[in-house]
């Protein structure tokens, strides 16, 4: 039965493969292209990296033993978070479950092949991001093709049995708590658990540890670095296996290549006769609502008071005040928004911990920081704002068919996303501004270029989402990860490259004005940055947002 | 109230509705039948202004659905067949929202949403989230929706699925007492016993076409088999013995 259900996954997957148009291979092929550069990219950081703590006297191969080490540790408790994750939405709230759960199988093929599927959602992409560390540690150290084969049969037991974790804990979480609301509370918990663990990685300072002026307290720390790297968790064996494989003792390789697969086993075997105790009443009570009772809304809205005293209708202000009441109900959201507040306070404290004492140099790294926050603000307009109009969903009849015209939609969906992003645009510019100390008409023009570069990029994402709406797929990750997403990302970078192309002009001037240049300033030049200013940014607000706004009105799906 | 001259839909090389030429009157329960994939759904959606035609023209309330969309949309209340809500929203929300998206007065907010909650034994839900509705309260959500804003045209695409028997006799009762009362009310649907009892007149699709319109009476003297029913004139018109023969394989 098991087979039946695995091979009824394959044949979809096969049916999709074959459905595919010689666009949507064309697209898949451009998608699939984009990741290996990011592979790419990551393993020249990766070789890099390596390449130097290997030249690194007496403890280089130390130091790139005990950095893999930490980086297998990363990865197990990113594995086990990501399967206790996926696992909530896979063991209990696919779509097929209602299905499967009436058919003649025993719960326990139901789990196994759900299982099965969470082992592969929760490590397959943090597995992949492995590779490139893997060659470059490979070619650093001169280790052959058998040192890749070697890490292949190790990584497959390794990232079952970090899954494995996190499915147990899914399963005992939902069995003491049977409800849909421990889904919420688990998503939450998760992410906070992330968010502070990626912050105090940060906030240790990892880069002094292989900085040449801190290198003389190495010697405090050899026995540190010899030491095992938290020796009875798997990562630890793969670490051990994969040294003693290169080092040529096979012995040892394959007592922990054993001892992986048979706790693989072991622990799986758990996870089973925990499931045929504890999965359906979990499952069960998951499927059961949960009592609210909220209180009536026939208060004066806040939106509608505000809508009122602007001189607007209500339409746009009640569909802000529906905009608030839904984000903020929806959990998913939440984490989101802890991860952002979370990488905020990393940039920042990054941007303090820069060992600059050059006052230009500082201000130049002000100005380049427009870029770096522009690229931010586009990746949270990518989850945030361009999804918004998709996620009317199937819902969408009800704004269509009142008397709500679709560019008012679309001026409240903006109105919901400019707000917060003029926030953190703000704390962006202003706080980094402050930190890097810059000079007044730096931290002014990069100030009000960051918040032109957020008003537009927020206007692109609702005019792309408008052009691209995908109003039945099931989460917001197809809408992210779509066609539509694709190009408004890249529109949006290339905007945000154009900006600061243009806007070097005047800060060129800016410093060759500081460094003593009387008749630094060109007059002509800088009319000609403000036009061609004024001509992009028009270009950006309008074009999506006057196609997308005509290519709703036309819209015929569900 | 509503009137529909040459009104044409085409999705690619499919024509859903061809030319279509139709009046219903102020006060008149329209029954519109047809079997799935006729274009009646095609029809509702480009009355309520979900989609464009390609072309003709239809009215309701004196404003063209193409050109004067807004207004029109202002006189109509939809039922879709599908009621699909926020989830993330109370019962009453939804109530609220609709009631300012049609422009009803606080007051008369405050008063009706408790009024047609408990009207459709909802009364009980309304600070509930709709994500935890089954498909027949939904239903009973989004008619009730639709009666507080009080439109002059209701657009009803199958109303009665998912009703208890409670409910579907209570919403017939509703939409009688609002015809007399001068609303327009153009119904799809396919329970045929429904459109028997409730409606004025009755149009039945056919791929795209209006195969007959009339009254009951009308109908069954156009019917071939000469069947005193609604079901039998339907069939007589769409044709529907020829799964007597797979009847024998099952």
């Amino acid at each position: 039965m098991v087979l039946l259900l695995l091979r009824r996954k394959a044949r979809g997957l096969l049916n999709t493969l074959r459905g595919l148009s010689a666009y949507e291979g064309v697209r898949n092929l451009a998608f699939a292209a984009a990741g290996a550069g990011l592979l790419f990219g990551l393993y020249s950081g990766f070789y890099r990296l390596l390449a130097y703590l290997d030249t690194v006297e007496l403890i280089g191969r130390l130091l790139l033993w005990k950095l893999t080490a930490m980086m297998m540790l990363t990865t197990f408790s990113m594995v086990s978070v990501s399967g206790l994750l996926t696992s909530l939405t896979t063991l209990y709230f696919s779509f097929d479950l209602r299905f499967l759960m009436q058919a003649p199988l025993s719960v326990s093929d139901i789990f196994i092949e759900k299982s099965l599927e969470s082992i592969f959602f929760a490590s397959w992409m943090i597995g992949l991001v492995l590779i490139p560390f893997i060659i470059a540690l490979a070619q650093v150290c001169g280790y052959g093709w058998g040192f890749h084969a070697a890490f292949v049969v190790l990584l497959v037991p390794f990232l079952a049995l970090a899954a494995s974790a996190g499915i147990a804990v899914t399963l005992v979480i939902l069995y003491l708590f049977p409800s849909s609301r421990t889904r919420d509370a688990v998503y939450v918990l998760a992410t906070l658990s992330l968010t502070l663990v990626y912050a105090l990685i940060r906030f240790a300072e990892p880069e002094r540890l292989i900085r040449p002026d801190a290198l003389h307290v190495v010697a405090d720390y050899l026995n540190f670095l010899k030491a095992p790297t938290a020796p009875y968790v798997p990562s630890w064996w793969l670490t051990k296996g994969l040294s003693s494989y290169a080092a040529g003792q096979t012995g040892v390789f394959w007592t922990y290549c054993g001892l992986l697969y048979a706790s693989a086993g072991v622990v799986y075997g758990l996870l089973l006769g925990l499931a045929r105790r504890m999965y359906y009443v979990g499952y069960s009570g998951a499927q059961e609502g949960v009592v609210r009772r909220l209180r009536p809304p026939f208060e004066d809205l806040p939106e509608c008071r505000v809508g009122r005293w602007l001189g607007g209708g209500p339409g746009p202000a009640v569909l802000f005040w529906r905009e608030r009441k839904c984000f903020f109900r929806d959990v998913k959201h939440w984490s989101q928004i802890l991860l952002i507040l979370g990488l905020i306070f990393v940039y920042l404290y990054s941007v303090k911990r820069l060992p600059l004492d050059n006052g230009d140099i500082r201000s130049i790294l002000s100005f380049l920081n427009v870029g770096v926050a522009g690229f931010v603000i586009a990746a949270l307009g990518l989850r945030f704002t361009f999804p918004g109009i998709s996620l009317e969903g199937r819902s969408w009849w009800v704004v269509r068919s009142a008397p709500v015209a679709v560019g008012d939609l679309m001026r409240q969906k903006f109105l919901f996303s400019a707000i917060p992003m003029t926030l953190v645009a703000l704390a962006l510019g202003v706080m980094t501004n402050r930190l890097l100390d810059a000079d007044p008409f730096t931290a002014r023009l990069s100030l009000a270029a960051l918040l032109v570069m957020t008003w537009a990029v927020v206007a692109m994402g609702v005019g792309y989402g408008a052009l691209f709406p995908m109003f039945t797929v099931e989460n917001i990750h197809q809408i992210e990860s779509s066609l539509g997403g694709f190009v408004y990302m890249a529109s949006s970078l290339a905007y945000v490259g154009t900006s600061i192309m243009i806007l070097s002009w005047p800060m060129q001037m800016h410093f060759k004005e500081r460094f003593g240049d009387a008749a630094a300033w060109d007059w002509r030049i800088a009319g000609v940055c403000a036009a061609a200013m004024v001509l992009l940014n028009a270009a950006a607000f309008l074009a999506p947002w006057v196609m997308g706004r005509r290519r709703l009105e036309a819209y015929e799906g569900p | 109230m509503i009137r529909i001259q040459g009104l044409v839909k085409r999705f690619g090389t499919l024509e859903a509705v061809k030319g279509l030429d139709l009046e219903v009157p102020p006060g008149e329960i329209f029954g519109f039948l047809g079997p799935n994939g006729a274009g009646k759904t095609t029809t509702v959606r480009m009355l309520c202004g979900l989609i464009k035609p390609t072309a003709g023209r239809a009215e309701v309330a004196g404003f063209d659905v193409a050109t004067q969309t807004i207004s029109a949309k202002r006189s109509i209340g939809l039922v879709p067949d599908e009621p699909f809500v926020y989830p993330k929203l109370s019962g009453a929300e939804y109530l609220r929202f609709i009631g300012e998206l049609y422009g009803v007065p606080l007051a008369e907010s405050r008063r009706r949403i408790p009024e047609l909650l408990e009207m459709f034994e909802l009364g009980g839900w309304g600070g509930e989230l709709v994500e935890s509705y089954s498909h027949g309260m939904r239903q009973k959500l989004v008619i009730a929706g639709v009666l507080l804003h009080a439109p002059k045209v209701l657009l009803l695409d199958e109303p009665m699925v998912g009703l208890d028997p409670r409910s579907a006799r209570m919403a017939k009762d509703i939409f009688q007492t609002l015809a007399e009362r001068g609303t327009t009310i153009f119904m799809c649907t396919h329970i045929l016993e429904i459109a028997e009892k409730l409606c004025d007149r009755i149009g039945i699709m056919i791929g795209g076409e209006l195969a007959a319109l009339g009254t009951l009476a009308e109908l069954r003297s156009k019917a071939k088999g000469g069947g005193s029913g609604l079901e039998d004139v339907f069939l007589s018109l769409t044709g529907g013995a020829e799964y007597a023969e797979l009847l024998k394989n099952l």
